[in-house]
């Protein structure tokens, strides 16, 4: 009731302010022998204005668990800090990192008893002792799902068919970065809502390691 | 016991009393008015010693200039400002909400707050809100690690970058500043560009108008904030007056009121010492 | 419609050189009906202090009588009177409690400051943000018509005779146009030595 009188000062003239920030987007991430590569494109939608061409959507959770954001700005980052303020207590009270597989418990757990109120897709990827590199996809609606690779954001219904295609089992990290690279960049030509330039992230045993890609270093393909 | 002759002090926080009264009448075909709106151009920039903030000074409601010189650019501590668009009492009252969070937060810990902290609390305060608390902010300020610009939206998401637009004037605001913007610009390059991209929104959009303010906060000291920093637009000056003979308005009745005029001493508090909110 | 012209009225206050006036219409209607010609908006709160509540007139009425029972607690707390700016944080902060769900009032308010004697003027929109300008404020029903009177007439350092000549002809004339203002004025030239209440003619229809 109290909402459709608040919902009445929405100015329709101000859609720059009450469209949602962010939900074009193309995200990725790939096992490779040794560790993940992750990437994401840098592109922040306000309808059809681009708010911020140079964001990072690879957010850190832990040293070695990283999750790539796609869906609400809003949401996925204050879901992305919950997780981390969890994990760091965990951390804590475990004496050693937490696993790939509790970050992305965490992550399930609040999207989906959210699922109403969050619209979040997002890929939780790290490295941990017991399993090594790790993927675990939890799209909208609050599902988990490990996957060896898995793509994400509006960019990524472009790519499945090259992913499909090209995916290795136990590439090297030069192949799964260069993969990992085509891909977005792929994405990036045929979405409108996903661009700028490409991010990456290494994690393996020894860490993050992270990588930019500038718009007129990305590989060449053909534009028809 | 709260009785209706005694009644309680109310609960802090936001009452909900009359929505159900409000929700009614807006059934019965009486809307809720619209707040005021600051359509608005505001911008931040990081420079080779600190930050500059901009905002233009216009307050609308609906298509009535509801204020000529309004202040857009709000203290959140002495190293930090916030400038706010949208909803004008959303930003005033957010921004001054956090601005007594960060004082307390100085006087717990005796040290500079640092201006993470403030993006961490506008954005959890808006988050909660889901949007309807209307405020989009460009946060400027500089701690130990630097100077620092923060865009923070409606719903809660902060973008961290080195120069900022928002409001309805940010597309004109972005266009000077992608077209000059350089990294470790001098402080007078600096302000002619926040000078500039406020001024493409005060001439380019309608929503935003009248007089430049500026902001300017330097890792080294105090803030500075330049108040009216170019009156963008002076009204041509009255060549005539239309004031009225004495005598020309009809009086039915009058009353005066003689009022004792008395003094008045308030004993100023002496403030405690503690590390200034300005970093050194 | 809009539920703030539900009942009618209109309130402005201008600031003149050491003396700031206030001044309000009379009426009091149900939409096109008049039900009386002698209905109270503006309120004085403070020996120099007055607040006009132009609006909802249910509001206008549990506003009042709420801003009262704060001042009193302050007062009785604080043992001084309070400052007009004082009082305008005091009101904008009542308003905004009430974000989601408003009262239908657009507050203008008119003082000479206790401390300095300077003048002050603010106004406010439903949700209690507030607007400290050099000049005049208005608000009611006929905000259209009262800014384009203010406008022109205004000028700095009024005495408080033109003052009120000034207040007067912006107010009876913007109400004019305005049907469901009007039906007898009000002001209200607050002096730091004395208030003078003026009880204006205009017209009854």
């Amino acid at each position: 009731m109290a909402a459709s009188v608040v919902d009445t000062y929405a100015d329709p003239n101000m859609s720059w302010m009450n469209a949602p920030h962010s939900t074009g987007t193309s995200i990725m991430a790939c096992e490779f022998d040794g560790g993940v590569v992750i990437g994401a494109d840098s592109r922040t939608t306000t309808g059809a204005y681009i708010a911020n061409r140079v964001t990072d959507k690879l957010t850190r959770i832990t040293d070695h668990i990283y999750c790539c954001r796609s869906g609400s700005a809003a949401d996925t980052q204050a879901i992305a800090d919950i997780v981390t303020y969890h994990l760091n207590f965990h951390r804590m009270e475990l004496g050693e990192p937490p696993l790939v597989q509790t970050a992305a418990a965490i992550f399930r757990e609040l999207c989906y008893n959210y699922r109403d109120s969050l619209v979040a897709g997002i890929l939780v990827a790290g490295w941990d002792k017991k399993k090594g590199g790790q993927i675990y996809s939890v799209p909208i609606g609050g599902m988990v799902q490990r996957q060896a690779v898995s793509i994400g954001g509006s960019g990524s219904s472009y790519v499945y068919g090259y992913v499909d295609a090209n995916f290795k089992p136990n590439m090297s990290k030069e192949e799964a970065k260069k993969f990992v690279t085509n891909t977005l960049t792929l994405a990036m030509l045929r979405d409108g809502s996903s661009g700028g330039v490409v991010r990456l992230g290494v994690i393996t045993e020894t860490g993050v390691e992270r990588l930019v890609i500038l718009g007129d270093q990305l590989p060449k393909f053909y534009e028809g | 016991m709260a009785s209706i002759l005694v009644p309680e002090i109310p609960a802090p926080g936001f009452s909900f009393e009359n929505c159900q009264r409000n929700a009614f009448l807006e059934q019965k075909g009486f809307p809720a008015p619209k707040a005021t709106k600051t359509g608005t151009t505001i911008v931040g920039i990081i420079y080779a010693d600190g930050v500059i903030l901009g905002a233009d000074t216009r307050a609308t409601e609906n298509t009535v200039v509801s204020d000529k010189n309004c202040q857009k650019i709000h203290y959140l501590a002495g190293n930090m400002y916030c400038c706010g668009a949208g909803t004008a009492a959303d930003t005033e009252m957010t921004t001054q909400t956090v601005a007594s969070q960060l004082e307390l937060q100085r006087l717990h810990t005796g040290r500079t707050v640092p201006v993470a902290t403030a993006a961490t609390l506008l954005k959890r305060m808006l988050f909660r809100y889901q949007g309807h608390i209307g405020a989009a902010l460009v946060l400027g300020g500089v701690d130990r690690t630097g100077p620092h610009i923060y865009c923070i939206y409606p719903h809660g998401s902060v973008d961290k970058l080195p120069y900022a637009t928002m409001g309805s004037g940010s597309l004109a605001a972005m266009a000077v500043f992608e077209a000059r913007w350089k990294p470790d610009m001098n402080e007078e390059e600096g302000k002619k560009l926040v000078r500039d991209a406020i001024a493409a929104g005060i001439f380019n959009d309608l929503g935003s108008g009248s007089n430049v303010d500026l902001c300017v906060i330097r890792t080294t000291g105090p803030a500075q904030y330049l108040r009216t920093y170019e009156e963008a637009n002076i009204k041509g000056k009255k060549q005539g007056s239309y004031r009225y003979p004495l005598g020309t308005t009809a009086v039915l009745k009058q009353r005066i009121i003689p009022l004792e005029v008395e003094s008045v001493t308030v004993r100023p508090v002496q403030p405690m010492e503690v590390e200034a909110s300005v970093s050194s | 419609m809009s539920i703030l012209a539900y009942n009618g009225g209109a309130v402005v206050a201008m600031k003149g050189k050491d003396c700031v006036a206030i001044a309000t219409d009379k009426r009091y209607g149900i939409q096109a009906q008049t039900i009386s010609a002698n209905f109270p908006k503006v309120f004085q709160m403070g020996p120099t202090l007055y607040v006009g509540l132009p609006g909802l007139a249910t509001d206008t009425q549990t506003v009042y009588q709420r801003l009262k029972f704060r001042m009193n607690l302050y007062e009785l707390k604080e043992n001084r009177i309070m400052r007009p700016n004082t009082f305008s944080a005091m009101l904008s902060n009542l308003l905004y409690e009430r974000r989601f769900g408003p009262y239908f009032i657009e507050p203008v308010v008119a003082g000479l400051d206790p401390i300095d004697n300077k003048p002050y003027v603010c106004n406010m929109d439903l949700i209690g943000c507030p607007n400290e300008p050099e000049d005049f404020v208005v608000s009611g029903t006929c905000t259209d018509q009262l800014y384009g009177m203010c406008e022109a007439l205004w000028e700095p350092n009024l005495s408080p005779d033109e003052l009120f000549e000034t207040i007067s002809q912006a107010l009876v004339n913007a109400a004019d146009r305005d049907a469901i203002s009007g039906w007898g004025a009000v002001v209200y030239i607050i002096e730091k030595d004395k208030i003078t209440e003026k009880h204006v003619k205009t017209r009854m229809d």
